[in-house]
C-alpha cells in the first residue's frame, strides 16, 4: 500500500505480504474443494438437462422454449417416463451470456450426469455448447429455427432451416404476389446465408431478387430502408429481420403506407411474438411459413394447447414455433430411448438415426438419420386481427433438402463442421 | 436530383438529427450538469415508452399518454435520486455501478409486470405525400417535437428560479451554496427534469420503436456519444453533436449500408474528441 | 513490529521464515507456482472449467485494476484488447496448430496484437493529450466500432487463412491449450491442466505487478496518478509513462482474452458489446480499484453469483445482481478488499503498515544541498531571453512584446497590477502556453517548443501559483519523486530527499501526508521539490501567497539563497516581498514592460503608482 515501505530495501517478503500471499493461495485451493450445484438424480431417475435464456435480451424466444421445456418433460413424465424411470430435469439460465452456455453445458455433462442435453438459441450459444459436448461424449439437441448446414453426430437440430421455410415460402409468393423481390435481412450470419437461400429459390421460381439490405442487429431506425422500397417498388420484400430493434421497420413500413404497393413474407416474424407487440393494423398481410402455429387444427395440437392454457394460463400471448420445437425434441428423443432400450449416448444416436417419427402438434414430423435435421409438414399463414396466423397453405413433409445433400453422418459419423451455400 | 427526392433527404436528415437530440437531451442534463454517468439512462427511456403504453391502453389520447408518461418517469427519476444518486455526488465512477445495478432491475421489473414481448402502441398521423415518397407524418412531428424539447430545456434555465440556481451550482457548487442556494434540492429538480426528459424520449420513441424490455441498451452508447461530444453546454452540444453526428450517420448509410452509417458515427466521435476534448460546445466557449 | 530476538529465532527456522527471507521476487513465484501444480489434484473437472474461465475475467480485470487504480487511465477499452486477443489466438492457431504442432504460439501472437493495438490506441490518445473522461469515451467507442466491424464478418469471404471470422455467430472451431512439436499432431492440455496454467500465470502476472509498483516506474505511475501537473513539472514525460502502462494493460487483456478463445474454442463478437465493457468496470469496483488481489476478488465473486443464480430456476436473478451492485457502492465503496483489509488491519496490529525508517542525518546540513553528485548530465546554464513575446487569446492579447533577459545567478522580480499579463509570460516561461509569437531562448538554444518537463530536464525548475504537491502521498515520498526525476537512482535519491527535506527542517513531517502540511510548509515543500531537480532557472509565481509574516521572511531568506546559485524569476503580487528581496525588478502593465529598476525607485514613481491605484488616465480594469 504506502509507497514508502519498500524504501527500506528490506526486499524479502513483509510479513503482510507474505500472510496475503498464503490467505489467497489456500482459500483458492479449499474454495476450489467446495461442490455446487443442483446434483445428480434421486433413485431410478434420469437426469436430462436444458441451457436456455430466461433473462436477457433473448428472453423473448427464450421464456416460451423454457415453458415448453418444462411442460414436455412433464408429458413424459405423466406418461411413465421413459424405460420405466421418470425424468428429473435440471436446467440453468444462460442470462444471455454465450461463456454461460459453455459453463453449463459442461456442468450438465459432468456434474448432473445428464444423459442428453438440450438447449440455445441463437448460432453463438450453439457453437459455444458443441466443444463441450464433443468434448464429454454428450447427446445434444438444438431445437430452435436456424440458418442451416450443421453437420456433427452428436448434435440433432429439430428447428426448421432456410432450405424448408423458403422452399415453400418464395415460390408461394412469387406465384401468388410478383416475380420482383427485396430482401431485407438482418446483418449477421442468418440473414446473409437466407439471403442467399432466397435469390436461389427465387431464381429456380422465375422470380429476381432486385435489393438486398443488411441491416445490423442493434439498428432500430429504417428511414434509408423505406427509401429504398419506395425507390425500387418491388413486388415482394423479403424480411429477413430478427430482434426487438427490428420490430419498427414492420410499424414504420405500415405508416409509410407501403402496403398498398407491396407484401411482405417472411420466414422471421412471429418468432418473437412481433404480431404481439405490434398492433393488427401495423402487421396487416404479412405472410409467413413455419412448421408450427398455435391455430393449426389438429387434434394433437388442440390438446397441446388446452395443455398449455392450463398450465401458463389463457392469456398466454402466444405459443411460438420455437415451443413446438423444442417440445418435438424431447419427445423425439423419448422415443429413441425407447427404441434403444438404454441412454447410452451410441445406442440412443443409433436410434435417432433409424427415422424415428413423432405425431407432435405440427404433424407427423420425422428424424433424417443422415442430416440430423426434421423432415417436417410448413405451413404458410398470414396475419390475422387477433395478434395470430391464419393457415393458407400447407405442405406436407417438406424435407431438409440442402442439409441432406451435404450431410451423411452415417456414411461419415466423423464430420464436425456447418455447412453454407 | 428532383426536388422530391431532396426534400425527403432533407426531412430524413432532420428526423435523424430530432431523434438524437431526443434520446440525449435527458442525459445531457444529468451527465452535463450533475456529473452523473447514469447508466439506467437507456431504461429512463423504456420506462417512458411503457408508461406510454399503458396510458394508451387506459384510454387516454396519446399526446396525454406522452406527457403524463414524462412526468411519471419525472417523479420516478425523483426517488432515485433520493434514495441512491444523492449519495453519489461527486463520485462519478460509483455512479456508473450504482446505476448499471439500478439499469438491471429495472429491466427485469419490466420483464415481470409485461412479460418479455407485449403489445406496443401503433403510429398515430397518417402518412402523407411528397412526390415519389410517402413519409410518415410521425416523423415529422419528432422534429417539432425535438425543437419543442430543446425550447423546453432553454425556458427552464434561463426564465425560472431553478433554472438559474441550477446552472449556477453546475458551474460553481461551492460557491453557490455559499451564496445561500440549496444545491441539495437543486440537485434533486435537476435529475427529475432530466428524468422526464429522458422519459419524455422514450415516450416519443414509442409509437416508433419495438418497446421491448431491453430496447434501451440500443439507445445507451449514441446518447453517451451525443451528449459528450456535445460538450457541457447543455443545449448548444447537444444540438450541434446530435446535428453532426445524425447527418453524418444519415448520409453514410443512405451512401453505403447502415452498418457503415453506424461505425461512421462512432469514428466521427472519436476522432472529434481526439481534437476537441471538451466537445462541441467547449471549444466555442458556451455555457448552455 | 517484532518484538525481540527470540521471536525472531523461532520465525527463522520455521518454513515461513525460510520463505520470508528468500528475495520477494523468489518467494512470491515460489507460493504460486506450488498453488498452481496442486490444483489439479484438487479440482474436479467440470468446476476447473468454471474455475478457468473466474480467473481469465479476473486477468482481464486485473489490467483495468493496474491501469485505472494504480495509473489512473480510466479505459472502458479493455475488453477491445482481450477480443483481439481471443480473435487474434483464434486465427492464429487454427492456421498453425497443423503445422506447428502446438497453440503457445497463437498465444504468444495473441499478447503481441494486443499489445501493438494498444500502443496504436495509446499513442493516439496520450500523445494527443486526451483528458480522463475522453479517455473512457474514446476506447469505448473504439470498443463498439469493433463490436459493429466483426458482427457483420459472416459469410465465407470473412476468412483469414483457412479461419472463418463468423460474424455475429462467432469463430468456431479454435482449438484449445496444446504442446507438440511441428510435425506431430498436438496434443491438447486436460481442463485441469489448463487450470493449472491459467491459475498460475495469472499469479505470476499479478505478482509481477505488485513488484513493478514498488519499483520506481511503479511509484511515478502513482505519482502520475496522483497529480499529472506536477508529475510533468518535475520533468517526468507523462506520455510516454501513460502509453507503456497502457501496453502493458492491453498485453494482459490480450493475453486473458487468448485463454478465453482457448478455454471456450470458440469467440464471438459479444466481447466488444457495451455490457462485457462495463462488466470488467463492476469487477474492477466491486474487488477495490486500487487492489491488484481484488480484481481477481471482484471477477470470481460476480461471475460465480451469476452462475449459481443461474442455476436456480429463478427469474430474480438480474435484480438480484443489481441489488448487490448497488448495496456494494452504498456499502463498501472501496471495493470488497480494501475495506476487508482495512478492518483486518484494524483488529490485528501486526498487519499495519509500518511507517518506514528513513536514515536521518545526524545533523541539518548549513549550506544548500545543491548542486549534486549525480552522474546524470549535467544541465547547461546560461542566461534565459525571452525575445519580443507575444501571447493573444482570441481577440484578447495578454502579452504583447516582452523582451526580457534573466541573467545566469541571481533573482528577478516581475511585478504588475491584475491583468498586466504576468502569469501570461510566466506560463510562456514554462511552456505550459505557446507564444503567438516571439521566442524563448535557453542558453543560446531555442526552446520555444519544448514541453514543460523537457525544460524542467534541460534545468528548469517550476513552482506554480496553485500549490501542487502529491497530497496523499507523504512529505518524503513527495521529495523522493522529486529527487528521482533528476538522479535515476533509488538509494540516492532517498539519501537526497531527507537532505532537502532536513534542510527545510520539514524532518518531523516527513512520514505525514503532504495535504496534512500546513500552508506554509507546502509552500516549502514545493520549493524543495523544485530544488531537487536541481535546477540553473528556477521559476516562482506568488510563492508567498497565503503565507504570514514568518513564513514571507523565511522565505525571502530561502529565494535569496536560491538566487546564488540560480537564475530566479519570481512572479510575485506581494510588494513588502519583493522589497525585502532587493533585486531588479521588472513592471509589466497591459503585456508590456512598463518599467524596470530597484524597487524603492519604482514605488516613488507616479506613473507605477498610478497603474496600480488607477489614479486617473484609463487602465482602470481588473
Amino acid at each position: 500500500m504506502s509507497m514508502s515501505e519498500e524504501l527500506n530495501e528490506r526486499r524479502k517478503l513483509s510479513r503482510r505480504e507474505f500472510l496475503e500471499l498464503g490467505a489467497a493461495g489456500t482459500g483458492l485451493l479449499l474454495l476450489a474443494g467446495c461442490g455446487g450445484g443442483q446434483g445428480g438424480g434421486g433413485q431410478g431417475e434420469i437426469v436430462v438437462g436444458s441451457v436456455l435464456d430466461q433473462t436477457g435480451p433473448l428472453n423473448i424466444y427464450g421464456e416460451p422454449m423454457q415453458d415448453s421445456t418444462k411442460l414436455a418433460v412433464a408429458d413424459i413424465n405423466n406418461k411413465g417416463g421413459v424405460l420405466g424411470s421418470k425424468l428429473k430435469l435440471v436446467s440453468y439460465d444462460a442470462q444471455s451470456a454465450n461463456e454461460k452456455y459453455t459453463e453449463f453445458a459442461n456442468r450438465l455433462a459432468l456434474q448432473d450426469q445428464a444423459v442428453v442435453i438440450m438447449g440455445g438459441i441463437t448460432s453463438a450459444s450453439r457453437e459455444a455448447i458443441r466443444p463441450v459436448i464433443d468434448r464429454t461424449n454428450t447427446l445434444y439437441f438444438y431445437n430452435e429455427q436456424y440458418e442451416g448446414g450443421v453437420c456433427d453426430k452428436n448434435v440433432f437440430c429439430t428447428g426448421v432451416v432456410p432450405s424448408q421455410q423458403l422452399d415453400a415460402l418464395i415460390p408461394w409468393a412469387i406465384k401468388n404476389i410478383g416475380p420482383k423481390l427485396y430482401v431485407l435481412a438482418a446483418d449477421y450470419n442468418y440473414g446473409h446465408i437466407s439471403a442467399e437461400w432466397v435469390k436461389r429459390y427465387a431464381e429456380k421460381s422465375g422470380g429476381e431478387v432486385i435489393g438486398t439490405d443488411f441491416i445490423p442487429l442493434e439498428v432500430a431506425d429504417f428511414r434509408s430502408v423505406i427509401d429504398d422500397l419506395q425507390g425500387a417498388q418491388p413486388d415482394v420484400v423479403v424480411s429477413l429481420l430478427v430482434g426487438g430493434n427490428h420490430i419498427p421497420f414492420y410499424r414504420q413500413f405500415a405508416s409509410a403506407g407501403l402496403g398498398e404497393s407491396m407484401k411482405i413474407v417472411s420466414p422471421t416474424f412471429g418468432l418473437g411474438n412481433e404480431q404481439v407487440v405490434l398492433a393488427p393494423s401495423e402487421s396487416q398481410n404479412i405472410t409467413v411459413a413455419y412448421p408450427y402455429f398455435q391455430e393449426l387444427d389438429n387434434p394433437t395440437n388442440k390438446e397441446f394447447v388446452d395443455r398449455w392454457h392450463k398450465t401458463y394460463g389463457e392469456d398466454y400471448e402466444y405459443i411460438t414455433d420455437s415451443a413446438a420445437t423444442v417440445w418435438n425434441g424431447w419427445h423425439l428423443w423419448a422415443e429413441a430411448v425407447e427404441k434403444a432400450g438404454s441412454t447410452d449416448k451410441d445406442k440412443v444416436t443409433e436410434a435417432l438415426e433409424s427415422e424415428i417419427t413423432f405425431d407432435g402438434p405440427s404433424g407427423l414430423v420425422k428424424l433424417d438419420g443422415g442430416s440430423h435435421h426434421l423432415i417436417q409438414n410448413v405451413h404458410i399463414a398470414e396475419t390475422n386481427e387477433n395478434k395470430g396466423f391464419d393457415v393458407i397453405d400447407s405442405q406436407q413433409s417438406v424435407p431438409p433438402s440442402y442439409e441432406q445433400e451435404v450431410c451423411d453422418l452415417i456414411a461419415n459419423p466423423n464430420e464436425k463442421t456447418q455447412f453454407t451455400p | 436530383m428532383q426536388a422530391d427526392d431532396l426534400i425527403n433527404l432533407a426531412l430524413s436528415l432532420l428526423t435523424n438529427i430530432s431523434v438524437l437530440v431526443i434520446i440525449s437531451i435527458g442525459l445531457a442534463v444529468i451527465f452535463g450538469m450533475m456529473g452523473i454517468i447514469n447508466l439506467a439512462h437507456g431504461e429512463f427511456l423504456m420506462l417512458g415508452a411503457f408508461a406510454t403504453l399503458t396510458a394508451v391502453r387506459a384510454g387516454l389520447n396519446i399526446w396525454i399518454a406522452m406527457i403524463l408518461a414524462a412526468l411519471a418517469v419525472g417523479v420516478f427519476g425523483l426517488i432515485v435520486e433520493r434514495l441512491l444518486i444523492r449519495h453519489l455526488y461527486g463520485r462519478l465512477i460509483d455512479s456508473m455501478l450504482a446505476t448499471w445495478g439500478l439499469s438491471l432491475i429495472l429491466i427485469q421489473g419490466v420483464v415481470l409486470i409485461f412479460g418479455p414481448s407485449t403489445q406496443g402502441i401503433r403510429t398515430p398521423l397518417g402518412d402523407v405525400r411528397i412526390g415519389d415518397y410517402s413519409i410518415s407524418q410521425y416523423s415529422l412531428a419528432l422534429i417539432v417535437a425535438a425543437l419543442v424539447l430543446l425550447a423546453i430545456v432553454f425556458w427552464v434555465f434561463t426564465r425560472t428560479p431553478y433554472g438559474i440556481m441550477a446552472r449556477a451550482s453546475t458551474q460553481l457548487p461551492s460557491m453557490a451554496s455559499a451564496v445561500g442556494i440549496n444545491t441539495s434540492r437543486t440537485n434533486m429538480i435537476t435529475f427529475a427534469f432530466g428524468s422526464a426528459l429522458a422519459g419524455a424520449g422514450g415516450a416519443l420513441l414509442a409509437p416508433m420503436a419495438g418497446v421491448v424490455p431491453n430496447m434501451g441498451q440500443a439507445y445507451v452508447a449514441r446518447a453517451f456519444m451525443t451528449v459528450v461530444v456535445g460538450g457541457p453546454g447543455v443545449l448548444t452540444g447537444t444540438s450541434a453533436a446530435s446535428a453532426f453526428l445524425g447527418s453524418l450517420e444519415r448520409v453514410v448509410s443512405s451512401l453505403w449500408a447502415p452498418f457503415f452509417g453506424q461505425a461512421a458515427l462512432l469514428v466521427a466521435a472519436i476522432v472529434l474528441l481526439r481534437f476537441m476534448p471538451t466537445g462541441l460546445s467547449g471549444r466555442w466557449g458556451r455555457q448552455l | 513490529m517484532s518484538s525481540g530476538t527470540e521471536a525472531t529465532t523461532a520465525d527463522r527456522k520455521s518454513l515461513a521464515g525460510i520463505l520470508r527471507r528468500l528475495p520477494l521476487e523468489v518467494a512470491g513465484m515460489v507460493i504460486i507456482v506450488v498453488v498452481a501444480a496442486l490444483l489439479p489434484a484438487v479440482v474436479p473437472e467440470y468446476q476447473a472449467l468454471q474455475w478457468t474461465q473466474w480467473i481469465l475475467y479476473g486477468l482481464l480485470a486485473l489490467s483495468l485494476t493496474f491501469i485505472w487504480g494504480h495509473a489512473g487511465i480510466f479505459s472502458f477499452g479493455q475488453v477491445a484488447f482481450f477480443g483481439i486477443g481471443g480473435y487474434t489466438y483464434g486465427i492464429t492457431a487454427i492456421n498453425l496448430i497443423n503445422r506447428t504442432g502446438e497453440t503457445f504460439s497463437a498465444v504468444l501472437a495473441a499478447v503481441v496484437v494486443a499489445a501493438l493495438a494498444a500502443a496504436i490506441l495509446g499513442y493516439f490518445m496520450f500523445y494527443g493529450k486526451v483528458g480522463d473522461v475522453y479517455v473512457a469515451i474514446i476506447t469505448l467507442a473504439t470498443t463498439l466500432v469493433l463490436f459493429t466491424f466483426m458482427e457483420s464478418t459472416a459469410g465465407p469471404k470473412y476468412a483469414i487463412g483457412e479461419a472463418l471470422l463468423g460474424g455475429y455467430n462467432g469463430m468456431t472451431g479454435i482449438p484449445t491449450l496444446s504442446y507438440g512439436w511441428p510435425g506431430s499432431p498436438a496434443t491438447p492440455l486436460s481442463v485441469t491442466q489448463t487450470l493449472a496454467i491459467v491459475v498460475g500465470v495469472a499469479g505470476i502476472i499479478a505478482f509481477g505487478l505488485h513488484i513493478l509498483l514498488r519499483r520506481p516506474f511503479g511509484r511515478i505511475v502513482a505519482g502520475l496518478r496522483e497529480n499529472e501537473d506536477r508529475t510533468q513539472l518535475l520533468g517526468y514525460d507523462i506520455r510516454r509513462h501513460r502509453l507503456i502502462v497502457f501496453i502493458i494493460g492491453g498485453s494482459i487483456a490480450g493475453l486473458a482474452g487468448a485463454g478465453y478463445a482457448a478455454w471456450g474454442m470458440f469467440i464471438n463478437p459479444a466481447v466488444f458489446s457495451l455490457q462485457q465493457a462495463a462488466l470488467v468496470v463492476i469487477f474492477v469496483l466491486v474487488g477495490g480499484r486500487t487492489s491488484l488481489l481484488g480484481a481477481f476478488v471482484g471477477a470470481i465473486l460476480l461471475q460465480s453469483l451469476s452462475t449459481s443464480l443461474g442455476g436456480s430456476d429463478s427469474v430474480f436473478t438480474p435484480i438480484i445482481l443489481g441489488g448487490v451492485l448497488i448495496a456494494v457502492v452504498m456499502l463498501l465503496p472501496q471495493g470488497i478488499v480494501p475495506t476487508v483489509s482495512a478492518i483486518a488491519q484494524r483488529l490485528v496490529p501486526q498487519l499495519r503498515p509500518r511507517p518506514p525508517q528513513l536514515p536521518v542525518p545526524t545533523s541539518p546540513p548549513e549550506q544548500l544541498p545543491l548542486p549534486t553528485k549525480s552522474d546524470r548530465v549535467s544541465p547547461q546554464s546560461g542566461p534565459l531571453e525571452a525575445i519580443d513575446l507575444r501571447k493573444s487569446f482570441g481577440g484578447l492579447t495578454a502579452v504583447d512584446g516582452v523582451s526580457l533577459t534573466f541573467a545566469p545567478k541571481g533573482v528577478h522580480c516581475l511585478i504588475g497590477p491584475n491583468g498586466a499579463g504576468k502569469s501570461t509570460f510566466f506560463n510562456l516561461l514554462v511552456g505550459r502556453y505557446r507564444p503567438t509569437s516571439g521566442q524563448v531562448i535557453f542558453s543560446g538554444e531555442d526552446i520555444t517548443g519544448r514541453e514543460p518537463y523537457q525544460r524542467v530536464r534541460q534545468g528548469f525548475g517550476i513552482k506554480l501559483q496553485v500549490a501542487s504537491l502529491y497530497t496523499n502521498l507523504t512529505a518524503f515520498e513527495n521529495m523522493w519523486l522529486a529527487s528521482y526525476a533528476k538522479i535515476g537512482n533509488t538509494k540516492a535519491a532517498t539519501q537526497r530527499a531527507i537532505e532537502i527535506l532536513s534542510w527545510l527542517d520539514l524532518i518531523p513531517q516527513a512520514n505525514h501526508f503532504a495535504g496534512t502540511l500546513a500552508h506554509g510548509q507546502r509552500q516549502w515543500l514545493e520549493i524543495g521539490m523544485v530544488l531537487a531537480t536541481e535546477p540553473v532557472v528556477i521559476l516562482l509565481d506568488e510563492p508567498t501567497a497565503g503565507m504570514t509574516r514568518e513564513e514571507t521572511l523565511r522565505t525571502v531568506d530561502l529565494v535569496t539563497l536560491l538566487g546564488k546559485h540560480a537564475s530566479v524569476v519570481v512572479v510575485e503580487h506581494d510588494i513588502e516581498f519583493v522589497r525585502q528581496l532587493n533585486v531588479p525588478v521588472t513592471v509589466l502593465h497591459q503585456g508590456r514592460i512598463f518599467a524596470q529598476g530597484g524597487i524603492d525607485e519604482l514605488r516613488r514613481d507616479e506613473q507605477v503608482l498610478e497603474i496600480y491605484l488607477g489614479r486617473g488616465g484609463d487602465n482602470v480594469e481588473a
